[in-house]
């Protein structure tokens, strides 16, 4: 699969996990800030906790992945990726 | 550094859900730019998608304005016009595997379906602006390219279209009101209509590759 479509199935996972939980009001519909910013807002989560601060993590470096060139990205695509890998654990061990 | 706007603010087809689309170009980090507010690439990169011929480089070329430029000249505009799209196929066969695997998403999952929907009218958008670049005279990079192409358009209700684009504009900018389920099953009772739409799509770019 290409890297853009990695993308998008790497925020699906992500969102997959934390909407195992059923939020108050609305699902986590993307991993946007706005997105999150909504989520948190929504459904008066603690912009402060664990979970928020992991997810706008994860959010952070799938974006910066799509700017990078191509020459900077084959090492550091398979870095952040292993990252995004090891916050989505952590992700849902926070879920529970 | 050299600021653009690009976008619908350059078009002038905003609206409620329009965002701004600002290009800041630039030679390393810089802890001044704001990701979230700006699209952030460095020249070498822009250089790249340039002699890619790349949808982007098409689009900053055709429609894009100069805000701010550290040396008081035009970088873009120096860059000349890029080079000739080559991808069309490619690309329109990624937009249409990622259809697919939001579909496939949509109909495994009960959670997360909002993203599904968001993630198709992504493809469906950028699939026809790769179509409208690669095999027509008149590139199309406005939010509902796929509404442009004439007899080529896509052939869905115009409900579920805007369901679709709802839910891209909700995972985006998180604005708006949610997508009920009614909405959900809707929609997803027309999928196979886009798929259709999809694959044609794609024959023709192949066709329009050979001639």
């Amino acid at each position: 699969m290409n890297e853009f479509n990695n993308r998008i199935a790497a925020q699906r996972q992500i969102l997959q996990i934390v909407n195992r939980k059923r939020w108050k009001k609305e699902e986590l519909l993307g991993l946007s800030s706005k997105a999150i910013e909504r989520w948190v807002s929504v459904n008066q989560i603690n912009p402060e906790s664990r979970l928020v601060e992991l997810i706008v993590t994860a959010s952070g470096k799938l974006f910066f992945l799509a700017n990078k060139s191509q020459e900077q990205i084959s090492e550091e695509y398979k870095m952040i990726s292993r990252e995004i890998a090891d916050i989505s654990r952590t992700i849902e061990l926070e879920i529970g | 550094m050299h600021i653009y706007g690009f976008g619908s603010i350059c078009r002038g087809d905003i609206s409620l859900g329009s965002d701004i689309d600002i290009l800041a170009i630039v030679e390393g980090y810089d802890s001044r730019i704001d990701p979230n507010t700006f699209s952030i690439y460095s020249y070498k990169r822009i250089q790249e998608l340039w002699r890619e011929g790349n949808p982007f480089a098409w689009h900053l070329s055709l429609e894009s304005r100069l805000l701010f430029s550290s040396d008081q000249l035009d970088y873009l505009k120096m860059l000349e016009t890029p080079e000739k799209y080559k991808n069309c196929v490619r690309d329109c066969e990624k937009f249409f595997s990622l259809f697919r695997e939001a579909h496939g998403s949509i109909i495994a999952s009960s959670n997360s379906r909002v993203f599904d929907l968001s993630t198709m009218f992504l493809s469906i958008r950028n699939i026809a602006t790769c179509f409208s670049l690669g095999a027509t005279e008149q590139p199309d990079f406005s939010r509902n390219s796929a509404l442009r192409l004439g007899v080529n358009s896509i052939p869905l209700a115009l409900d579920s279209y805007h369901i679709l684009e709802r839910a891209r504009i909700l995972c985006t900018r998180g604005y708006g009101k949610n997508i009920t389920d009614d909405e959900i099953d809707t929609t997803l009772r027309r999928l196979n209509e886009i798929h259709k739409w999809m694959y044609n799509l794609v024959e023709k770019a192949k066709e329009y590759e050979r001639v």
